[in-house]
């Protein structure tokens, strides 16, 4: 689904250059739920950034869902962020000023799909995060907890190949991270392929695969056997094998 | 469908985008509309000076300058162009050219001679021989020319026949000038000649057209006095003495069939002027000149050197316009990144982004151009109260109304374009930062 091979990422500004990723290699596979985690600064937003085409990189080959991105002229990777790709942001990003049907409406047109259509999938994905009764409210009155979720329905609403999340729980409290960690891991059961950065160990031993990011770089590959997750157990985990990504 | 769909969601943003910032956006419309205002009222005036006003024959009509002045320090440096009577004629009966126009300007008195009112309307007038109306095109809505420079005939312009008739057909009525009696024999249509070229010169050259045209004999032994420059070596106490003496009034216009005739006019005029001279009743070199309605219009200065400066001003200044408007919105972009930013992580591409901008900016185009064309038509009021002179000048014609909204449509556009190109020169993830 995803094919990272030896990524670089260097930020050049006045007086220093920081390798934000340096020959970062990754392979998701679909319906895989991966876990990010590393500490501050270490690049991993900045790996969901290019896995999510919204940041470029200097080195390497990228293959998103048997597209390769090198070269793609903005038109082709506009579509590919629109069709393929769901993005969930730590602060949710929603328009202020916009209904929550308006703000989930919104990828949705550039998708070219007539109002019906529209209509119908925004419904159908404010249904998959309980907040299908919200359409008129703004972001301003509903809790974090819910705002979250309408941007969750937001990604969903393309019905993409992917879902990158980055921090999705980090300004949350634990019962409202609660809800958003289960219809992530709702929608994984059905299917979807799910990249998550998250500094909460708990949430990262919860998922099929957990990868660590060290000064830009993979550093620990552990591939968690999937949970029950009912149980929520943590002892059941085992680590099964460590591979890299294919080169 | 698709891109209609596309264009009226860009729309609604575009006013969505205005209703969040509407104190920012009345700025930048008020400082377009000034600038472009301020350009469009003096683009107004340069129109209306500038114009063709008889495009169909502006370079077959020939207006006539001669050196004929009897004594060696004649007025002007330049040949005159007012003409003696008896040159005038001699021109006007050369039978060179299809028709030709020798008149003067006037003014009488003008009442109904069957009212029973005794109010007179202050009337000009312009004496000329019968050719003016052909050579001139002037528009006829009852009846037509007088045929002779002679008889007591007249034709009169729309604005006198609506006073005094009500705008009614009133060919074989008698009117009252100055104590006599002439009969109308044709009613001009409404006629606007802007410049007025057939006489483009005394500061004439946007006085209407004229209320009342007399059979120039007529108006001479009617003793009807000259209301424009005159120039003479001799005395005279009745117009009608002026037919032998040298007195130079008069002026003269030639038709001719093409604009290659004008060499032929040339060598009769010089040639007349030889013989003359030769006859040792002038000193001067041999010098005529002929203008086409175009030339006459440039060597009368028509189009005034201070308003083309003004206008050269008025673009500066709407450079400067354009420049504040940008840096405005500038600053509205900025606001905007973050949105910016989320519409493409979320599929917008920089063509969609390019496209809602100039969509929002076409929309400040077409207000800017509406209160571009409200406030250039009250400078121009404006000025007309502090310039009378004006009055004939400061007209907003539907093509100056056209270019007005071009105008304001293109400085709109371009006040966008060095935003727009910022907004969309970062990374997605350098603008939702
Ligand atoms: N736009 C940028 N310009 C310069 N440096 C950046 C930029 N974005 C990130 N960095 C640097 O790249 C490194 C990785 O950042 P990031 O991917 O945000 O880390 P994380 O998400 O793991 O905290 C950091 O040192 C950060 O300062
Ligand atoms: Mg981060």
């Amino acid at each position: 689904m995803l094919k990272m091979n030896n990524i670089s990422r260097i930020y050049q500004t006045d007086t220093i250059q920081t390798h934000a990723l340096r020959d970062f290699s990754l392979n998701v596979k679909a319906g895989e739920f991966v876990a990010v985690t590393g500490p501050s600064g270490s690049g991993k937003s900045t790996f969901l950034n290019v896995a999510g085409l919204l940041d470029n990189f200097d080195r390497g080959q990228y293959e998103l869902d048997g597209v390769s991105v090198q070269g793609l002229k903005d038109d082709e990777l506009s579509r590919l962020r629109n069709e393929k790709i769901g993005f969930i942001f730590q602060n949710y990003n929603l328009i202020p000023d916009y209904s929550i049907f308006d703000n989930v409406d919104m990828p949705l047109r550039y998708r070219g799909f007539n109002a019906r259509e529209r209509k119908r999938r925004v419904e159908e994905a404010l249904e998959k995060v309980g907040l299908a009764s919200r359409l008129k409210y703004l972001p301003s009155q509903l809790s974090g907890g819910q705002q979250q979720r309408v941007a969750i329905a937001r990604a969903l609403a393309g019905e993409p190949k992917i879902l990158l999340a980055d921090e999705p729980t980090g300004n949350l409290d634990s019962l409202m991270a609660r809800q958003v960690m289960e219809i992530l891991h709702d929608l994984n059961k059905g299917g979807a392929t799910i990249i998550m950065v998250t500094h909460d160990p708990d949430q990262a031993r919860e998922v099929s695969r957990n990868v660590q990011v060290i000064d830009g770089q993979l550093a620990d590959f552990r591939i968690y056997a999937p949970l029950e997750r009912a149980e929520g157990n943590t002892e059941k985990t085992a680590v099964v094998s460590a591979e890299v990504a294919d080169a | 469908m698709r891109s209609a769909s596309m264009f009226s969601y860009n729309l609604s943003l575009a006013i969505q985008s205005f209703k969040r910032a509407p104190t920012l956006y009345f700025l930048i419309m008020l400082t377009l509309s000034i600038g472009v205002g301020v350009l469009c009222a003096n683009l107004a005036l340069v129109n209306s000076m500038a114009s063709n006003p008889i495009p169909e024959k502006s370079d077959t009509l020939i207006h006539i300058s001669m050196n004929t002045w009897p004594e060696d320090n004649p007025p002007d440096e330049q040949p005159l162009y007012i003409l003696r009577y008896r040159d005038a004629m001699k021109i006007s009966e050369s039978g060179i050219g299809i028709r030709s126009a020798v008149f003067y300007a006037s003014g009488v008195y003008a009442r109904d001679a069957e009212s029973k009112s005794m109010k007179r309307f202050d009337s000009a007038v312009r004496a000329t021989t019968p050719g003016f109306f052909k050579l001139s095109n002037a528009p006829f809505a009852y009846g037509s020319a007088f045929e002779k420079s002679h008889g007591m005939e007249i034709v009169i312009g729309d604005e006198l026949n609506q006073k005094i008739f009500a705008g009614e057909n009133s060919v074989g009525k008698v009117l009252e000038l100055d104590g006599e009696l002439l009969t109308i024999v044709g009613v001009l249509k409404p006629w606007t000649l802007r410049p007025l070229f057939y006489h483009a010169t005394d500061g004439h050259a946007f006085s209407l057209t004229d209320d009342i045209y007399a059979p120039l004999e007529t108006a001479m032994d009617l003793n009807w006095s000259i209301h424009a420059r005159s120039s003479s070596t001799d005395n005279y106490t009745h117009v009608a003495q002026t037919r032998d003496r040298d007195v130079y009034y008069l002026q003269a216009w030639l038709e001719l069939p093409s604009s290659n005739d004008r060499q032929a006019l040339q060598s009769y005029l010089d040639n007349y002027s030889k013989s003359l001279k030769v006859a040792g009743q002038h000193p001067l070199a041999i010098r005529n000149e002929l203008h086409d309605v175009t030339e006459w219009l440039v060597v009368n200065k028509v189009v005034d050197h201070k308003i083309l400066a003004f206008t050269l001003a008025s673009i500066l200044f709407l450079f400067v316009c354009v420049f504040n408007a940008s840096s405005l919105l500038l600053s509205r972009f900025h606001a905007a990144k973050f949105e910016v930013g989320l519409r493409r992580a979320l599929g917008a591409s920089n063509r969609h982004m390019l496209m809602q901008g100039l969509t929002e900016s076409v929309l400040l185009g077409l207000f800017t151009g509406i209160v571009s064309l409200l406030l250039s038509w009250l400078f121009l009021k404006l000025s007309v109260s502090f310039l009378p002179d004006l009055a004939n000048i400061a007209i907003l014609e539907p093509k100056v109304l056209l270019l007005g909204m071009l105008i304001a449509l293109l400085t709109s556009v371009a006040s966008a374009l060095y935003p727009l190109y910022r907004a969309n020169r970062y990374t997605i993830s350098a603008e939702l930062k």
